[in-house]
């Protein structure tokens, strides 16, 4: 510890605490531009210099720690006149065009000028301009140069966070440009950080772009709808219509980060094609009608008992999934519930249950990376869970750390990965049982990289183990959870700390299972009396006419189900259906009753993320139309008398024990980790039933289908947001390299992809250093469906590709 | 396109290094000395030899200023500008060669034989004026020299 | 006094190995590796070497931070970036005597555990940089460069990275960086090379000069090396006049020589009858020094206590035609030019002072130019991340105290007074 005196204040710190942050401790605000708490240091700004006892020189704050009897001035007329002279160095070629730049009134550079600036400017020289007109480097970001104070937060982001590299500082001296590699259009993952660290306004938003003022903006901070990393993020809208989603260096686990899908894909709110009124099928086909008409026709046609069903989206909120098992079981009296994610079935959900210790409470991403091995399997972290990934490459930058990523395709976070293993997607166990053969045998000479991650898996002392949602659709994902199960033995077992996290592609689907969305367990994983269906099952049932009333809630399960015939044969059996969703989905156009919800933006309640973390949603713009939030209307059929998000929340307290201790008003920004249950959790163990589907390599079709979201893109809800769609318009497959080369293929030539069910023309991208026999295609496009490659019961699709 | 003998050069550059990226600067005079000048599509190809983001590359590029980013002429004629050669008339001899050639600062004849720029120190003050062309310095330069040097310019 | 680096520049083929060897070239590097390296790195201390690339900081010392574990690679470099302007001194070694330099980087690596070394040589030395690469060839032929030299199981590689027109690379942590692929902008200290260098790694940078002396110190001691001039700053000294003299060129005189004796006597004085008015005594970042300094020594300590430095000791002399403004602002031009851009008050304040001074210079200063420029040297001074800022303040504060008046001339008057 270190005790010094700060402006005659004596405060204690740790040793090598910054002078910067000990001032702030202390009480006493230094004004920075580059200096950024996650990123490297860079100390070039100088506006943070300050006086040191017996040193000539002002020294930069934000680069030199605290040494012990230290005597530090931060408010001296020495110090202050240092800061106000680098504001005149930084304003003199600044073009001063606050009424006509987006930044004013959120602008770092004017609060600091105002703050501890000159008021006058002795600078009477020509003014350097690299351009007359804003630059615009991409569909997100447009550029003014003339403004920027050459902090580097833009390309240090991008460099070291999101590890995409695609900004730097072009040029030398004052003629210095932070730009792309050639000043032209950005081809990069469009996160839009470099908008949110610029502290002035030369990166700015283009969708934002002249539309508001920050004061005209009515803020309201909330969680992102997309994966489940659990984003904070930050609404701006103004007269009732969203403008900007922002995130703040100082809130939620993202800080200031975001992907392109939590900053850009708020349109679809607003698209215009939104559900405004409920719809009744009258003579075949679906006319609006009154709230009162639709609800009276479920109320008196929705049947109870077997025969029906409710499934449900991992969008909604916990208060709206607790209230629709709720209105599943004590009202239809069935327990065939289930979620759409990834259309798992009921026992490798449950699998997924155990192996993370759902009942054990949540962990802090923050306390699972602190470990020294990290290892993530069944995902494409990078397109998945983009934060999650950027705080995975930030801990990973450490090189005493080891990270294996597992996955057939080669993402971004390879670049930061120790070891890079590789597996057809069917066969994720197979580099779990190398792994725990190796270990179980005690080698200790590796060959090959799956020896390798082994032997770091035995010499590491604490693990973590991200286990991703791929695992969820396979059908043989109970035995790939087995054999992870019994990895996490034989290291515990060698006295290892071991943490287990999913990596979730829907914002709320661990608060879904902890809410009971599942046919096997109740609210706080009880047991249910009697095995409901899951979703499968559900859907074969209907096949069968075996179900008569169904209930969705939220999900297109027509277009993503995979296997779309079966799907659509299965619905359209389905003797009175509602939907109930934002969109006309293909789902909801075979409906009896559509109703129209609303978006995570209308609503009041909570997310639970992957880490087990309850955040607060906050409305902010009201319904559009005669639409009404999810709660009021499931509230309304089931007759319960719920009032408000905290109502339910109360009730989910006495049913969740976890979320025993948790007070709805007192959410904050870091939300709260729900707790462990203790005992009475129930043991999933004894159902898990192996379903176990061997993958035969077929010599006509040798590619693997691998299929979930693209970067840009979420289920089917950002096709409905513009901006994410201008980024990616269209599906494309995505294949090795090497694969590309044996088929003399090249990139972005259209290939026909061929399954024996189905084929479809798409655009190629070649990927170096991917699984070999693999066909990556997103999910996210009704153009081609990716889903009408899948048979039901026959496993991952096999494919060919070919010349078109 | 960079020649096979320019891409065997690179890498015997990166061969120095423990890091392929420190190749940087040698391949960018490598394709320099080839091309001419230094384009979009040739940093791609560095970059993706050396396997680091373009933007990195180009920052170097842009960094040094002995890399050309525009076209110059088959004869480079740098004049050394700085205070010992100033002290000593490198003004005039840059005004010169500009009357000689008809060219101004930056610029290129039309033939595209000369291109005529001004320089920092190239260490040679004890020698001023002093000048480079392309690779060789020429000093103690007077008119008459300057005629003598410009005349075995081909 | 003996020249001892420049001694055999004149000699024919001086920059082939046998005509090295000849001369007495390749003993040192024998009997250095039989020392301990404890005891040759005390022994470069002992000699009182300070670096001659203008810090002056003490050769041994610098060596004796890197560690001794042997696990660990370590790196030397040479600052071959001659740019300071006025400085020419470094590339007569490289290109008439680069042996002296390789044998010299070799008994340091020796000294310090590198078994890899860079030659950083400025992009404009086309001529040097392949004098050095032959160099390094024919070494590698007479087996004093590779694996297990002169059977000492000592190795060592030494590699020729050529710059591209940076004067920033000449400052170590951003030459580090230039090494390592990147724009040449300086590092935060600490940590300092000698921990965190190049690569990560501890490193050396030593400036050609500073290197080329460790072969006399090994075969003559470094008591005859302490013995030439100060005692604070010893040895002999390259010393570049430039400018208004009769006759420029490098002179290698005991560190110490009065100013005078090396302008009016070595360099046979101003030329063309003209008179005196100012020096510039070690590279355009030294403040210049008027008549009434000319009896100043030569050495570290001596330009120290004149408040300029001795820098590089490249020595640019002017006569009484010169215009104070013009160069000033010539200077100023030069180092907007090579600020990296980095940090603020360089990168701002050079281009404002810039442009101030080309304003008085063409006829359109103002009332309060002056003063002016004296605030942004203040704001600029102590405050910028690394000395380029700070060296372009000097060099403009050098001439405000000494020709305040032809500032103020050019700001009244329109016009220059010379």
């Amino acid at each position: 510890m270190a005790t010094v005196k700060i402006n005659g204040k004596e405060i204690t710190t740790e040793d090598g605490t910054l002078i910067l942050d000990a001032a702030r401790q202390a009480g006493f605000e230094i004004p920075t531009f580059c200096y950024q708490a996650r990123l490297s240091r860079l100390g070039s700004c100088r506006m943070c210099l300050v006086e040191i006892g017996g040193q000539k020189k002002l020294q930069p704050s934000c680069i030199t720690p605290v040494l012990h009897g230290m005597e530090v001035f931060t408010e001296n007329e020495t110090v202050k006149s240092a800061r106000s002279s680098m504001l005149e160095f930084l304003l003199a070629n600044h073009p001063l065009d606050c009424p006509t730049c987006d930044k004013g009134g959120e602008c770092e550079l004017q609060d600091f000028v105002f703050k501890s600036g000159p008021r006058r400017s002795p600078f009477s020289e020509w003014k350097r301009r690299f351009h007359e007109k804003d630059e615009i480097l991409s569909p997100i970001i447009v550029k003014n140069h003339n403004r920027c104070i050459h902090c580097e937060r833009c390309a240090r982001i991008c460099d070291e966070v999101v590890g995409v590299s695609a900004l730097g500082g072009i040029g030398r001296g004052a003629k210095t440009q932070e730009t792309s590699f050639w000043n032209t259009t950005l081809d990069c993952d469009h996160c839009g950080n470099c908008i949110e660290v610029c502290p002035v306004g030369s990166f700015m938003s283009l969708p934002y772009r002249y539309k508001s003022r920050p004061w005209d903006l009515k803020e309201a901070d909330t969680v992102c709808p997309y994966c489940a990393t659990g984003c904070q993020i930050t609404i701006g809208a103004r007269n009732g219509e969203i403008l900007r989603v922002r995130s703040k260096s100082a809130t939620g686990i993202n800080k200031e980060t975001l992907c392109s899908r939590g900053r850009f894909g708020y349109h679809f709110m607003q698209s215009g094609k939104r559900l405004t009124k409920p719809m009744i099928k009258k003579g075949g086909k679906l006319i609006e009608c009154s709230w009162d008409e639709a609800l009276s026709a479920i109320k008196q046609r929705f049947g109870m008992g077997r025969k029906t069903a409710g499934i449900a989206s991992a969008r909604l909120t916990n208060e709206e999934l607790f209230v629709f098992q709720k209105l599943v079981r004590d009202v239809f009296k069935t327990n065939n519930i289930d979620l759409d994610s990834r259309f798992a079935n009921k026992w490798v959900t449950s699998a997924m249950v155990d192996i993370c210790g759902f009942g054990e409470g949540g962990i802090s991403i923050f306390d699972a990376l602190k470990a020294d091995t990290i290892f993530i399997i069944g995902s494409a972290i990078s397109d998945e869970n983009p934060i999650t990934d950027y705080l995975i490459r930030t801990t990973a930058s450490d090189k005493r750390k080891t990270l294996i990523l597992a996955h057939p395709r080669r993402i971004k976070l390879n670049s930061s990965a120790t070891i890079s293993l590789k597996y057809k997607p069917a066969n994720p166990g197979d580099v779990i049982k190398g792994i725990v053969n190796f270990i179980e045998k005690g080698k200790d000479k590796a060959e090959g990289d799956i020896d390798t991650a082994a032997l770091r898996f035995k010499n590491a002392s604490n693990i973590t183990m991200f286990l991703g949602a791929d695992i969820l659709r396979l059908d043989n994902g109970v035995d790939v959870l087995k054999n992870i199960a019994v990895l996490k033995t034989l290291l515990k077992k060698a006295g290892k700390n071991i943490n287990c996290l999913p990596l979730f592609d829907r914002c709320n689907q661990r608060g879904a299972i902890n809410m009971g969305i599942h046919p096997l367990f109740l609210p706080g994983f009880k047991k249910t009396e009697e095995e409901g269906m899951d979703c499968g099952e559900i859907l074969s049932a209907a096949k069968n006419g075996e179900i008569e009333s169904l209930y969705v809630l939220g999900e297109d399960i027509v277009s993503m189900y995979p296997d779309a015939g079966f799907a659509k044969d299965a619905v359209s059996k389905v003797k009175f259906l509602v939907v109930q969703d934002t969109f006309l989905t293909e789902t909801a156009k075979m409906a009896d009753v559509v109703l129209p919800g609303a978006t995570y933006a209308e609503k009041d309640g909570t997310f639970t993320n992957q880490e087990g973390r309850v955040q607060r949603v906050r409305k902010i713009i009201s319904c559009v139309g005669d639409s009404k939030d999810d709660l009021s209307i499931l509230d309304n059929i089931g007759g319960f008398g719920y009032k408000s998000a905290k109502d339910v929340f109360d009730d989910i307290k006495e049913e969740v024990p976890s979320y025993k201790d948790i007070l709805f008003d007192a959410l904050n920004n870091a939300g709260v980790l729900v707790n462990g249950q203790g005992a009475g959790v129930m043991s999933h163990e004894s159902g898990v039933r192996s379903q176990r589907q061997e993958a035969i390599d077929d010599s006509e079709y040798p590619f693997q289908i691998i299929t979930g979201n693209h970067l840009f893109h979420s289920g089917r809800l950002s096709q409905k947001a513009h901006v994410l769609v201008k980024l990616l318009a269209e599906p494309f497959v995505e294949i090795s390299d090497e694969d590309a080369k044996e088929l003399g293929l090249s990139d972005k030539e259209v290939v026909i992809v061929k399954s024996k069910e189905y084929e479809a023309a798409l655009k190629l991208r070649m990927v170096k250093g991917s699984q070999k026999g693999v066909a990556f295609i997103p999910e996210n496009f009704d153009s081609v469906s990716v889903n009408l490659f899948y048979k039901k019961g026959k496993g991952i699709p096999k494919v060919k590709i070919i010349k078109q | 396109m960079l020649s096979t003998q320019a891409i065997e050069n690179i890498k015997k550059a990166i061969a120095k290094y423990p890091r392929k990226k420190s190749a940087s600067m040698d391949a960018l005079m490598i394709a320099q000395k080839e091309c001419g000048h230094l384009t979009e599509d040739i940093l791609l190809e560095i970059a993706h030899l050396l396997e680091m983001p373009p933007v990195q590359l180009n920052q170097v590029a842009a960094f040094y200023t002995m890399y050309n980013k525009r076209p110059v002429g088959k004869y480079h004629i740098q004049v050394c500008t700085n205070i010992s050669c100033s002290l000593l008339g490198s003004e005039h001899i840059f005004q010169f060669f500009s009357k000689m050639l008809g060219i101004k600062k930056g610029e290129t004849t039309s033939d595209k034989k000369f291109t005529l720029s001004e320089v920092e120190c190239l260490g040679s003050c004890g020698t001023a004026p002093m000048m480079q062309i392309n690779d060789d310095y020429y000093e103690n330069l007077t008119e008459a020299k300057i005629e003598e040097i410009l005349k075995t310019l081909k | 006094m003996e020249p001892v680096l420049l001694k055999n520049i004149n000699t024919p083929d001086s920059h082939r190995i046998d005509v090295y060897i000849k001369n007495g070239g390749y003993q040192a590097l024998p009997a250095a590796l039989k020392m301990q390296t404890d005891a040759l790195i005390q022994m470069v201390k002992d000699s009182g070497l300070r670096g001659r690339g203008g810090a002056g900081f003490s050769t041994g010392l610098k060596w004796s931070f890197i560690t001794k574990d042997a696990t660990i690679p370590k790196y030397l470099c040479c600052n071959a970036d001659e740019g300071e302007p006025g400085t020419f001194k470094d590339r007569a070694i490289i290109e008439k005597d680069p042996h002296q330099l390789i044998e010299g980087m070799i008994i340091a690596c020796y000294a310090i555990g590198a078994h890899a070394a860079y030659i950083y040589i400025r992009g404009e030395f086309d001529f040097g940089a392949r004098r050095l690469e032959q160099a390094i060839s024919e070494a590698h032929q007479k087996g004093y460069l590779g694996k297990n030299i002169l059977n000492s199981s000592f190795n060592c590689h030494i590699y020729v990275h050529r710059g591209a027109g940076a004067y920033i690379c000449g400052e170590e942590t951003a030459l580090i960086e230039s090494i390592e692929g990147k724009r040449g902008q300086p590092r935060i200290k600490p940590p300092f090379p000698a921990q965190v260098g190049l690569f990560a790694k501890p490193t050396v940078i030593n400036n050609v000069e500073t290197l080329a002396c460790i072969p006399h110190i090994v075969n003559k001691g470094p008591r005859w090396f302490a013995s030439i001039g100060p005692e604070k700053s010893p040895g002999p000294k390259i010393v570049g006049v430039s400018g208004h003299v009769k006759n420029p060129g490098l002179y290698e005189l005991p560190m110490g020589t009065p100013l005078r004796e090396v302008i009016f006597t070595h360099a046979g004085g101003i030329r063309d009858g003209r008179k005196f008015k100012a020096a510039i005594p070690g590279g355009v970042s030294a403040p210049m020094l008027t008549e009434k300094d000319l009896d100043t020594t030569m050495d570290f300590d001596g330009m120290a206590a004149k408040g300029t430095m001795l820098g590089s000791a490249g020595v640019i002399v002017m006569d009484d035609t010169t215009c104070i403004v013009k160069v000033a602002m010539r200077t100023m031009g030069f180092f907007r030019h090579e600020s990296c851009g980095k940090c603020t008050p360089c990168r701002e304040g050079t281009d404002w002072t810039y442009k101030v001074l080309h304003r008085i210079e063409h006829g359109q200063g103002k009332d309060g130019d002056v003063e002016l420029l004296e605030k942004l040297c203040g704001n600029i001074f102590g405050r910028t991340f690394c000395p380029l800022g700070d060296g372009a303040v000097m060099a403009l504060r050098g001439a405000l105290k000494n020709f305040r008046n032809e500032f103020e001339y050019h700001v009244k008057k329109k016009r220059c007074m010379v």
